[in-house]
């Protein structure tokens, strides 16, 4: 026969009797505290989380043209380089493995960030944490501006970029010929979830950004609003739309705050734009749908219908699009 | 003001002292938005939300749930749009991306320690990032000053925080008496 160990506790038994009581009471609350549709939430980021990563191929290694007048490389989710003439964009910059530690990417980012050799703008649309992401800005160059909607200041870390700037609803930066107007969208606050009535009707914004007559309008992560970009459309004469169109279920718990593909497509219609490239769909599958190929579907079923063949561009993560020489 | 069963030049009373100040300064110092009463509304409950403490000493130990309060809080790692000061009202990314803080702790145990129930300390804590600006992972060190009915020693504090700064796992050690606390501490602001 094995003789066990004698096991010394610290706590005596009644405190012990204390701790457990504790775990038998808050375990099942963590548990059942959570809706039906939170826990499908967590369910799939539980089965995503061992998940591979896809690699992608021919990774662009100088995404920076000379003499080019609009180029639009898709890194993935909402991160989009933009290279406008002489001057460079970059939109809500994730580079890293997860978002909020747990949200772990199927793909990984489409650009090395190391092959962006300067930039003139970095524009954040608000602090969720798959926008606003403190390690992947820490690998990209500080000589430009670092632009975030009003109410971001108290969660932004000092970067060192050479200016942090907050953006009001349409408050314009202009500098160099380049105009930068903030623009509203619908969307909500926070960034941890219990400080989501922090910033409760501000902290996220869309941009649109406009030089040597090009104007480009990123849509950040926006739900469908019947006003709203009729009226960006009134005040800008727009030629690409980079719009969301995920995560699209549970439509009735999304809809408020993320347009679905038809939605997407209702919003280029309404700003007018001439091109849209659709992004935040992945590599990060936020919703209840079966993944980014679904969306990519209805999508593409809205296409059909709308014969928007030439209009609506999807580009696969990584890749460059050359929309003006 | 003062702390009862304290003398009034005692470090608690000049700590209250400087509560208030900090109070006072912080109204003035922070940005009008970040006083709103939505924010307010959102803290004051979650404040509720206990720590859990086990302390060690001598033959003496006892389970514990412990509240922590910041009256003052100097954050180093934030943006200059915002005022570096905070004063109880903090949110996560100020205190982990680098920060000195006092903490006010009260706390509960289901045991006696010394001769009473119930506890309360002075800490002085910095938090240094590690790991995405500390909102992956942070290292927490500093002093804290535990009162107990009947004595009142001085522990060195160290230890980790992590998801995004709302939980912190520290070990306290005193050596005159020879104690040990461990907490899981959860800060939200």
């Amino acid at each position: 026969m094995i003789a066990l160990p004698e096991v010394r506790h610290i706590l005596p038994r009644d405190q012990r009797r204390w701790l457990a009581l504790l775990l038998v009471v808050s375990l099942p609350l963590l548990h059942s505290g959570c809706s039906p549709v939170m826990n499908r939430f967590i369910s799939r980021m539980m089965e995503r989380i061992n998940g591979p990563i896809e690699p992608v191929k021919n990774k662009i290694a100088n995404p920076l043209r000379p003499n080019i007048g609009l180029s639009v490389l898709w890194v993935g989710h909402a991160t989009v380089l933009i290279q406008i003439h002489d001057k460079v964009f970059i939109t809500d910059p994730v580079f890293t493995r997860t978002v909020g530690m747990l949200v772990r990417r199927s793909v990984e980012p489409g650009l090395d960030p190391s092959a962006i050799t300067r930039l003139d703008y970095t524009l954040i649309s608000h602090i969720h944490l798959d926008h606003f992401s403190y390690g992947s800005l820490d690998l990209l160059p500080k000589g430009g501006k670092l632009l975030i909607p009003v109410g971001a200041a108290g969660y932004t870390p000092e970067f060192g970029f050479a200016e942090t700037r907050e953006m009001k609803p349409w408050e314009v930066l202009e500098k160099d010929g380049v105009r930068i107007t903030a623009v509203p969208v619908q969307h909500f606050g926070g960034r941890y979830g219990f400080d989501i009535s922090w910033c409760p009707n501000r902290g996220y914004t869309g941009y649109v950004i406009e030089y040597k007559g090009i104007t480009v309008f990123f849509a950040g992560d926006t739900g469908y609003h019947p006003e709203l970009f009729k009226e960006i459309g009134r005040r800008f004469r727009i030629d690409l739309a980079l719009l969301p169109i995920a995560p699209v279920e549970p439509r009735e718990f999304m809809q408020r705050v993320h347009a679905d593909p038809k939605e997407a497509v209702q919003i280029f219609e309404d700003v007018g734009a001439r091109i849209m490239i659709p992004m935040h769909y992945k590599p990060f599958n936020q919703g209840l749908e079966p993944g980014p190929a679904y969306t990519q579907g209805l999508l593409e079923r809205v296409i059909e219908e709308k014969g928007y063949r030439d209009r609506i561009q999807i580009l696969d993560i990584g890749e460059q699009l050359v929309l003006i020489p | 003001m003062t702390i009862p069963f304290c003398p009034p030049n005692s470090l608690p009373n000049k700590l209250l002292l400087l509560f208030v100040f900090a109070i006072i300064f912080s109204s003035t110092a922070r940005s009008q938005e970040s006083q709103s009463s939505s924010k307010l509304a959102s803290w004051i409950p979650l404040q509720a939300v206990p720590s859990f403490t086990v302390t060690s000493r001598g033959d003496q130990s006892a389970f514990g749930f412990e509240w922590e309060a910041a009256p003052l809080l100097y954050s180093f790692g934030m943006t200059r749009l915002v005022s570096p000061w905070y004063a109880f009202v903090v949110e996560p990314p100020a205190r982990f991306t680098g920060s000195i803080e006092l903490v006010a702790t009260g706390q509960i145990n289901t045991a006696k320690i010394g001769s009473s129930y119930f506890a309360g300390s002075f800490q002085l804590l910095g938090h240094i990032p590690l790991i995405e600006r500390g909102e992956h992972l942070g290292l927490n060190l500093g002093v804290a000053q535990y009162y107990y009915g009947g004595s009142s020693p001085v522990y060195a504090v160290a230890g980790i925080s992590t998801l995004f700064g709302i939980v912190h796992l520290n070990v306290k050690h005193s050596a005159q008496p020879a104690s040990w606390i461990g907490s899981l501490e959860i800060r939200l602001f």
